[in-house]
């Protein structure tokens, strides 16, 4: 069987396609792998699988459930820097059509674990397999929607880079509704929970691969002309993606991604036990649950706003608020723990997880200014591993200092202000680099290789 | 072509709104 109904050439669109379709397209596949962000709520029933409501001395620890999740953001960011150039080659249907076999086998492998309990197999099911499914699957639509939308490619990479923020914000009521439903006085009924999900996110990705459709070369959409004079960071040349990352703008781009994320992440990452400790006793365990939804929303709101704002104001301005904002926001946080304010203290960290998830969303349109449109899922790709650095780094800064801060004897309310002001250095770092971003150098321009140049290659093979 | 396309925002905005409506509703207790 050749399926070659996945070719790229079968999925050129008609005369007369409505590009509008492919956004949805992306965030078919988006909203699902977005269940990543959700997989804690297995974490625990993962620990009870023996002990059934319970942790018996045979089932799994909390640490070693944590690793599936880990693993699955290493290889999310390891196969999107391996395969961008794979899959602009194939085109997104079959990066798409690859990208669901990967998510939706992960669950599958991971319930035979689950089944059998072998913990590995679930660090290869949804570790190994699945963080390849969400890596292809991330980077599988955005090159396709800067094509469709050159007139707006923040708001396009938006919308579909909203769905990985959104997906979380189903999947997590999703897990919790079928593992009730499942659950009977002998299992905890995470296993039939991984089967079902498993088949729901392929058949729901596998839509975003049926409609998904790449424009014609020479397309561009009606009555639009591209600006006479760009600004001067837009470039109207290609650069190869192998060229690409050995240039300056390159790894500054990867600084600011990364800054951004670490900043966000190790907030994420600590934000319930956080505001139960900045205002002890106020803040309840559900109030804090509540704060984390809160979260997850302004992260995904801020995808689509953030992005879409970027096509008005440009990337490089876009960055240089979250940035400056962002300082003055994690500088102020302590005070207004200090002062007791609790709306406050939400709001300022709403903005902030919203600049996170723009950080994210705008870096497509990012790298479509500086590198052009060529390669810049690939490209795309290679960036993400500052999302890996920072999936790290976040957390262990923010775990780590506050631990050493509550042993050297300093209150828990105030254990997270020289954290916070230590991620106000790092947006500076990033500040820094977004304010080192310059044009690209024409030498690195992609140039296609001369006829002379193409008979010696045919004569060498 | 139309039909279509208001179908597809339907298969992926349906899950999505009804994800915000349970968040919303559980980032009130934050409040209440």
């Amino acid at each position: 069987m050749t399926l070659s109904f996945l070719d790229r050439d079968r999925t050129i669109a008609p005369p007369g396609y409505n590009r509008f379709l492919v956004p949805p397209a992306a965030l078919a596949v988006h909203l699902s792998i977005g269940q990543a962000y959700a997989f804690s709520t297995f974490n625990l029933p993962l620990t009870r699988l023996i002990g059934n409501g319970e942790s018996a001395p045979d089932d799994w620890t909390l640490a070693q459930v944590g690793w599936i999740f880990s693993i699955a953001i290493v290889f999310l960011g390891l196969s999107a820097a391996l395969f961008g150039r794979w899959m602009e080659r194939v085109g997104p249907r079959r990066a798409m059509f690859t990208a669901a076999l990967c998510f939706g086998s992960g669950f599958m492998v991971s319930a035979v674990g689950i089944h059998l309990h072998q913990l590995w197999l679930l660090y290869l099911g949804y570790g190994v397999l699945g963080g390849c499914g969400l890596g292809i699957g991330y980077i599988s639509p955005v090159s396709t929607l800067i094509k469709w939308f050159p007139d707006r490619p923040g708001m396009a990479t938006g919308m579909a880079i909203m769905g990985f923020g959104g997906g979380a914000l189903i999947a997590a009521p999703l897990s919790l509704v079928l593992m009730d439903h499942f659950k009977t006085a002998t299992s905890e009924g995470v296993l039939q929970t991984f089967i079902v999900m498993g088949v729901i996110y392929f058949i729901f990705m596998m839509i975003g691969a049926y409609v998904v459709r790449v424009p014609a070369s020479d397309w561009k959409p009606a009555n639009w002309v591209p600006p006479a004079q760009p600004h001067k960071l837009v470039t109207t040349a290609n650069v190869h993606v192998d060229v690409a990352w050995r240039t300056p703008q390159f790894w500054l781009l990867w600084g600011v991604l990364c800054m951004n994320v670490t900043a966000g992440i190790g907030v994420l990452s600590q934000a319930s036990p956080m505001i139960q400790e900045i205002f002890g006793g106020r803040v309840t365990v559900a109030a804090a649950a509540g704060f984390v939804g809160l979260l997850s929303l302004f992260n995904m709101a801020g995808r689509f706003f953030w992005a879409s704002t970027s096509d008005y104001i440009g990337r490089r301005n876009t960055y240089m608020v979250f940035f400056l904002l962002g300082i003055l926001l994690y500088w102020l946080a302590p005070i207004l723990g200090r002062l007791g304010s609790v709306s406050m203290y939400v709001a300022a960290f709403a903005i902030i997880i919203s600049m996170y998830g723009g950080g994210f969303a705008t870096i497509p349109a990012y790298l479509r200014d500086v590198f052009g449109t060529m390669h810049v899922g690939a490209i795309h790709g290679r960036l993400l591993t500052a999302w890996s650095v920072a999936g790290v780094l976040g957390p262990v800064l923010v775990n780590y200092i506050r631990e050493y801060q509550i042993a050297s004897g300093i209150p828990k309310a105030q254990a997270y202000s020289t954290t916070l002001h230590i991620m106000c250095g790092l947006l500076f770092l990033g500040f820094l680099c977004n304010l080192a971003m310059r044009a690209v150098n024409s030498r690195y321009y992609y140039r296609e290789p001369a006829l002379g140049e193409l008979d010696t290659v045919r004569t060498r093979s | 072509m139309k039909a279509r396309l208001i179908i597809l925002w339907l298969i992926v905005g349906l899950p999505l709104l009804w994800g915000i409506a349970r968040t919303l509703a559980n980032s009130m207790k934050l409040f209440l």
